[in-house]
């Protein structure tokens, strides 16, 4: 038999009961019963319903006041006093019930199966089925989310970073077994030594252990740990499996495990920073700023940081280079961000210097400094 | 093999040409472009990266010196999306290593490595047999492996030098309200 509570504590009463509980909503339980436990549900306060089926049960407890128990084979004549809105909505249906005058469930019962069928098809066949208490489906239980994780505490500190790396990559291989088991992969990777968190996202799922573990290596030669670990947890974050479909006219691209270990591998070399795909903002900042659409841009290169000049009407000197201005046009002001501490207002000039280049200068109006942003070229 | 390159600064006039761009450079050699500042040559760059990822590949930029510039390269039709841009700082052995790690991962349409600006202690120190490594890691694959700097440097080792020679800035208006509009 299952039974069905329906009322604010729904979910701890029916904990009481059984350790297989599937929460319908929020105020409503389904699970199942044996005899022995009639007179224990009996006595719960809230609206609680007996059926033989889960359907019958929830329809019954979320309608019905108090304590109610179906007899099997009485589902369609107990339920059969609700109303048609006790039913899971469908407003096309309803007003089409509605114009037939089916008012209860009892209404809706009698109709022919065959006739019902061709004229609302599966979801009308289905309505009726709840509404006479015989659609029978199994239990769905609530499941605890399942963790992949593994830890170790060590009684003598591993010093090393190879043991290290071969204490997590024997980790990783059991846990994407696990994964690999249940149809999963690795969406990121949580690492902690000595309690300190380290974690690691993967840029597409995987459990590709060598792939795993060479991130793990990237990071501990980045960044290594500040001492001798004693306590090691891994935990991998699981998530749907990539699936691809390649085409023949496809243009090659690198493989993406492949990419990602270099990138790594670069990032160790030049700084986590450093690496990665160039993003444009919906600003005005310079550097920052999105091409306004239908303009016409001149190639520029940055000095990055700018590099600070002397200026006056007729010559401009920097620690790089120097030069008579053949010709200067601006200045073009700009300002923005006001409110932020790296705020900028300034003034632009694009000028021609003796040197044969291009070039664009600002005067940083705060501290009254001249800059020489870039080149164009 | 030095080629004249019709490519000027602005972006609006190459869109014939940037295809172009993508097609006469050889895959699988090394290319280089070179020119004094406002030559054109960043131009040539991006016309380069555009035209390969608008074929819907993906390129990579090794940038020395910090120096690119996403609006300008974006407004060309550079596809950011599929430019993996790694930065240097300056330093020119990081630059060259980083090039080396990105070829050998394969599946890039372009691999450039910007040079320019480098310092001559920067550039001395990188020893020739980084060129015929170069070389051999890139002839089996697909890749155009580009150099922008401000002289040639892989010598031999180069399949197509591209010289921009300067070029005169073209100024509209009545002075002082001049505006800077082109390359002449």
């Amino acid at each position: 038999m299952f039974a069905c509570i329906h009322g604010p504590d729904a979910n701890r009463l029916a904990d009481s009961f059984s350790p297989f509980v599937e929460m319908v909503d929020e105020k409503t339980a389904v699970f199942t019963v044996t005899a022995r436990q009639f007179g224990a549900v009996k006595h719960v306060q809230a609206q609680v319903a007996l059926a033989a089926t889960a359907e019958a049960a929830i329809l019954a407890a979320r309608n019905l006041p108090g304590y109610t128990f179906i007899p099997p084979g009485e589902e369609a004549r107990v339920l059969g006093t609700l109303s048609i809105d006790a039913l899971p909505p469908d407003p096309e249906l309803f007003e089409t019930f509605h114009l037939w005058g089916i008012r209860s469930l009892n209404d809706l019962s009698r109709l022919p199966d065959d006739a019902l069928a061709s004229r609302l098809g599966a979801r009308g066949l289905w309505l009726q089925r709840l509404a006479r208490g015989a659609f029978e489906r199994p239990l769905r239980p609530r499941l605890p989310a399942t963790v992949y994780e593994e830890s170790a505490e060590l009684e003598h500190p591993i010093q090393l970073r190879e043991p290290l790396l071969f204490q997590i990559a024997r980790f990783l291989q059991d846990l994407t077994a696990r994964l690999k088991s249940q149809s999963l992969a690795a969406a990121s990777l949580h690492l902690t030594l000595n309690g300190n968190q380290r974690t690691h996202s993967v840029p597409f799922p995987t459990r590709d252990v060598k792939l795993l573990l060479k991130l793990v290596e990237h990071s501990l030669e980045r960044q290594p740990p500040d001492g001798p670990i004693a306590k090691l947890r891994l935990e991998l974050i699981p998530t749907e499996p990539r699936r691809v479909q390649h085409g023949l006219f496809t243009p090659a691209a690198p493989e993406p495990e492949k990419l990602e270990l270099t990138l790594g591998k670069i990032r160790g070399l030049v700084g986590e920073k450093n690496v990665g795909y160039p993003e444009l903002f919906d600003t005005h900042r310079p550097g920052l700023a999105r091409p306004a659409p239908g303009r016409s841009y001149l190639t520029f290169r940055y000095f990055r940081p700018p590099l600070e000049a002397r200026v006056t009407a007729e010559r401009l000197w920097t620690r790089m280079f120097q030069g008579k201005i053949l010709q200067i046009a601006g200045p073009w002001r700009s300002s923005g961000d006001w409110w932020r501490p790296d705020n900028w207002n300034r003034d632009e000039y694009d000028l021609a210097l003796s040197d044969g280049a291009l070039y664009r200068i600002y005067m940083d109006r705060v501290p009254k400094k001249w800059f020489v942003e870039g080149v164009y070229d | 093999m030095a080629a004249a390159f019709p490519l000027g600064w602005r972006h609006v006039e190459p869109l014939e040409t940037l295809s172009a761009a993508g097609r006469d450079f050889p895959r699988g050699r090394i290319s280089e472009i070179v020119g004094t500042r406002s030559s054109g040559r960043t131009s040539v760059l991006h016309a380069l990266i555009a035209a390969s990822t608008g074929r819907g590949e993906h390129a990579a930029l090794v940038d020395s010196k910090d120096a690119f510039d996403a609006c300008s390269a974006e407004s060309v039709g550079v596809e950011l999306s599929r430019l993996v841009w790694v930065r240097c700082g300056g330093n020119a052995e990081h630059a060259l290593h980083a090039a080396d790690l990105l070829i050998q991962a394969g599946g890039f349409g372009v691999v450039a490595l910007d040079l320019a600006e480098a310092t001559p202690a920067a550039l001395n120190r990188i020893p020739p047999t980084a060129w015929f490594r170069f070389r051999r890691a890139v002839e089996s694959t697909p890749t155009i492996l580009t150099v922008l700097a401000d002289h040639p440097l892989a010598k031999s080792c180069s399949c197509m030098t591209i010289k921009m020679p300067p070029r005169r800035a073209v100024f509209t208006g009545q002075a002082p309200f001049l505006l800077l509009r082109d390359a002449g």
